[in-house]
């Protein structure tokens, strides 16, 4: 995997939190990191004058942010920074995924979640509900996993609906990349509507998961570790908080069938692991959109600023 | 930020306008972004309620002759401003432009100027904003009661305290609408105002306004007022009408077509808000007259918000309109004033003219952060407690506030002429621009300064408030100042390297005649 990581840094608790983040995965996967600031374009402005004096202050500041950040990559990590300009957060990452051609996009929690939990702030909310790209999402505290602990292990959440090649495509393409084993969890037997007869549904459904990690383990590379197991608590929060998790560990989500073609879109199982969970979670689009159908979009504003002080 | 001084393009280093000019995305507001932005800047129905009355008070029916003579000096304050903002685009303006021409000092009080007048002007929006709040809820509801809620101290400060709170989150976390929804306030608040002068005119040549007086010429005629002490009052009134319509002459890097967008727009502005006030002044005076009748002009009691006395017997049940254009007029000025204080403090920090915590820069909304909370405490506690003090508190503000700009625009423009020294002479518009307009206006705002500091040691002069029969106006100007010098002095011993020319250091640009190689 060559394709550059994209790390979405802010100056804050969080943004260190997805740095460590991107530099495991980077590490693992032998892919160069990008951290990318982006500023707000002024055309956003509508109601405050734009400034040039500014401009150029947040433009320096971000700079200086950049190098901070830069400082906690561990010199092993090729890694370039990025100042950049959109409408959003979410949408200059976006465009500077395309730009860069990055593979993932990794954004830090909001801001005063618990530690160790997932909360979705703006830019994620916005990236999980439209990115074209795998959305890599970090748990508060993250920055205090050693960066030396790696990839240990994926966790791929199986469902039984469409999207799930995309998935165990980007679990294979992981796995093989960063040579880790693979675990595959299903989660059928607890992710039932509360108004169906629950007690005979689980025992069909349990057969059906079994049914469903058979073939998904078929479906794996040979020479590539892998286990599997069965969820079982009384909602996918208890689930997931009764199984066991490597310390560093990743999990990868599909989409829901809500998403577009090509694109994430958070589904409302993926939304509940995300409650539970306290390891980085990674958003897989729904069908991997062939790559002569993306092509780069005209930016709106040309882009004035110069890549700054990429470094190795 | 760890270090201040690296870095960041606004360091300490000669600025020169050989600097990059390459904005963040340059190139993105056009036109009609540019007189928008303006026009919702001046914020006109906010700016007139609050200012024509204290106006009339002091030169009578000779209003619309003020609001054109105020536009001189500040039209040639513009002039330099613009020059200095394309030599050294800088978010500090005038505390940055001061400091290169005159030194730390003067820097610091121009800073201090800028910073004390913006967050004058907050209190006083958020002020008006209370009363149209309570009337415009009156109105809607039938209920006149509620109107006189604004009236009542505590309730005021209240509900004035909730109004802060909610603009410095929205300025806090960079909230803006949609360029959409502010294309409609802004035509909305225009065409309200127009409505208002047709129906006030209609009325009053009709014979059933208030007091109807017939149109006059000599109400543009600027020697009719009384004394030179009315006529300067004034004056420095009407420059708190144009003040925040520089921004358009300073947009030029962001415009679509830098060369001449920032100059269309800034003529569009200006046309659209002259004529408004224009027509806004002559109707007023026409329906109510300038006595001191219930609704007349010349009325203490209604002085210091006169749409809000008169938008009820002009418009009848449209009146709220005038209440909705007046709040979402203040609604959008307040978040763009809270901007200008909150870059200038977060330069005087960057320089190490005051702590470095005002540099701070939000790491996930971008904006000045500790610089725009300190704005919103220190303008709440301001408005609390002259709130408490007097009455009338909006009408004595918004002099004080004339006073504010003057001391600071003035300085801006005498920096712009010492500045440019060097390059008076270089050529015919040079010396128009960085010699002359910025000059003249300059020495204007000065007199205006010093002429309405003395007339408002009178204890009548303004509301009549006064302490120990010393005008209050007059007591707010002074203090302002006198604070900004203690505070400048206990920095200087706090913070040396700025005032030693250390972090900002003067300059001249040479001339470009003798340098050229």
């Amino acid at each position: 995997m060559s394709a550059p990581i994209l790390v979405g840094y802010t100056a804050t608790k969080e943004g260190a939190d997805a740095v460590a983040v991107g530099v495991r995965l980077a590490a693992a996967t032998g892919a160069p990191l990008a951290l990318a600031i982006v500023l707000p374009a002024d055309d956003r402005s509508v109601i405050t004058p734009p400034n040039d004096g500014y401009e150029r202050y947040l433009q320096g500041t971000a700079t200086q942010w950049l190098a901070e950040a830069s400082a906690m990559v561990p010199d092993a990590v090729v890694h370039s920074t990025l100042v950049r300009s959109g409408e959003s957060f979410a949408e200059g990452l976006l465009d500077t995924a395309r730009e860069i051609g990055a593979s993932h996009i990794v954004v830090g929690a909001a801001n005063g979640g618990l530690r160790g939990r997932h909360r979705l702030g703006s830019t994620a909310t916005e990236l999980v509900h439209y990115a074209d790209v795998p959305v890599v999402l970090v748990p508060r505290g993250a920055r205090k996993t050693p960066a030396d602990t790696g990839i240990p292990r994926l966790t791929v959440a199986i469902g039984t609906r469409p999207g799930r090649e995309a998935l165990m495509d980007e679990a294979v393409a992981l796995a093989t990349a960063a040579d880790v084993p693979v675990r595959l969890l299903s989660l059928v037997t607890v992710d039932l509507p509360a108004s169906v007869d629950t007690g005979v549904i689980r025992i069909a459904g349990a057969a059906h998961a079994d049914d469903v990690l058979k073939r998904a383990k078929t479906a794996l590379p040979a020479g590539l570790a892998s286990e599997v197991i069965v969820g079982r608590g009384d909602s996918i929060e208890d689930a997931v908080e009764h199984l066991t998790w490597e310390p560093g560990e990743f999990v990868l989500v599909g989409s829901s069938r809500l998403a577009q073609r090509g694109r994430l879109f958070l589904g409302a199982t993926a939304a509940k692991m995300l409650h539970a969970l306290t390891v980085p979670v990674i958003v897989v689009p729904r069908t991997r959109a062939p790559k002569p159908e993306t092509p780069k979009p005209e930016t709106q504003q040309p882009d004035t600023q110069a890549e700054n002080g990429a470094s190795a | 930020m760890t270090q201040q001084h690296t870095g960041a393009p606004l360091s300490g280093d000669p600025i020169d306008g050989g600097l990059s000019k390459k904005g963040l995305s340059a190139g993105t507001v056009g036109l009609i972004g540019a007189v928008v932005i303006g026009i919702s800047c001046i914020a006109p129905a906010y700016t007139f309620t609050a200012a024509v009355g204290p106006t009339a008070s002091v030169v009578g029916a000779q209003v619309p002759a003020i609001i054109l003579v105020g536009f001189i000096p500040m039209l040639l304050v513009a002039f330099g401003y613009r020059e200095l903002n394309n030599r050294m685009p800088d978010s500090g303006t005038s505390f940055t432009w001061a400091a290169r021409a005159f030194g730390p000092w003067i820097g610091w009080m121009a800073g201090w100027g800028l910073v004390a007048a913006t967050i004058l002007v907050l209190s006083n929006l958020a002020g008006v904003a209370v009363d149209f709040l309570f009337l415009l809820i009156a109105q809607i509801t039938g209920n006149d009661a509620i109107a006189d809620l604004a009236g009542v101290t505590w309730i005021n400060i209240a509900v004035c305290l909730l109004f802060m709170l909610a603009a410095t989150t929205i300025s806090y976390r960079d909230m803006q609408t949609t360029q959409k929804l502010q294309y409609v306030l802004v035509t909305f608040q225009v065409a309200v105002l127009l409505l208002f002068v047709i129906v006030a005119i209609i009325a009053a040549t009709g014979g059933n306004g208030f007091d109807s007086t017939p149109f006059d010429w000599s109400w543009f005629n600027p020697f009719a007022v009384t004394s030179f002490g009315a006529f300067a009052a004034g004056l420095s009134l009407s420059i708190f009408i144009f003040w925040g319509w520089d921004v358009t002459l300073t947009m030029n890097e962001e415009t679509k077509d830098p060369e001449r967008t920032p100059g269309r727009a800034a003529t569009v502005t200006v046309l659209t808000i002259v004529t408004l006030y224009l027509l806004l002044a002559i109707a007023m005076i026409m329906y109510a007259g300038v006595g001191d009748g219930e609704l007349g002009l010349g009325n203490p009691d209604i002085q210091d918000n006169a749409f809000f006395y008169l938008s009820g017997p002009v418009l009848g049940p449209l009146a709220f309109l005038i209440s909705l254009a007046v709040l979402t007029s203040s609604a959008s000025s307040l978040q763009s004033t809270f901007v200008g204080p909150a870059r200038t403090l977060l330069a005087m920090g960057h320089y190490g003219a005051l702590p470095a915590s005002f540099a701070k820069v939000s790491p996930r909304f971008f904006t000045p952060g500790y610089a725009t909370v300190v704005s919103a405490i220190v303008a709440s506690a301001f408005y609390a407690v002259m709130r408490a003090l007097s009455e009338d508190v909006l009408w004595d503000t918004i002099t004080a506030l004339g006073i504010m700009i003057c001391f600071y625009y003035g300085i801006t423009a005498f920096a712009c002429v010492w500045y440019f020294r060097k390059q008076w002479f270089d050529s015919t518009r040079s010396f128009f621009f960085t010699f002359l307009f910025p000059l003249v206006g300059g020495v204007i705002l000065a007199v205006l300064f010093v002429t309405t500091l003395i007339e408002s040691i009178n204890p009548d002069f303004g509301s009549g408030s006064n302490v120990g029969g010393v005008g209050l106006v007059f007591i707010l100007g002074i203090t302002v100042i006198l604070v900004g010098v203690v505070v400048m002095i206990w920095q200087r011993i706090k913070r040396p390297a700025f005032f030693r020319g250390e972090t900002l250091s003067m300059d001249a640009p040479e001339s470009l005649r003798r340098g050229r190689r």
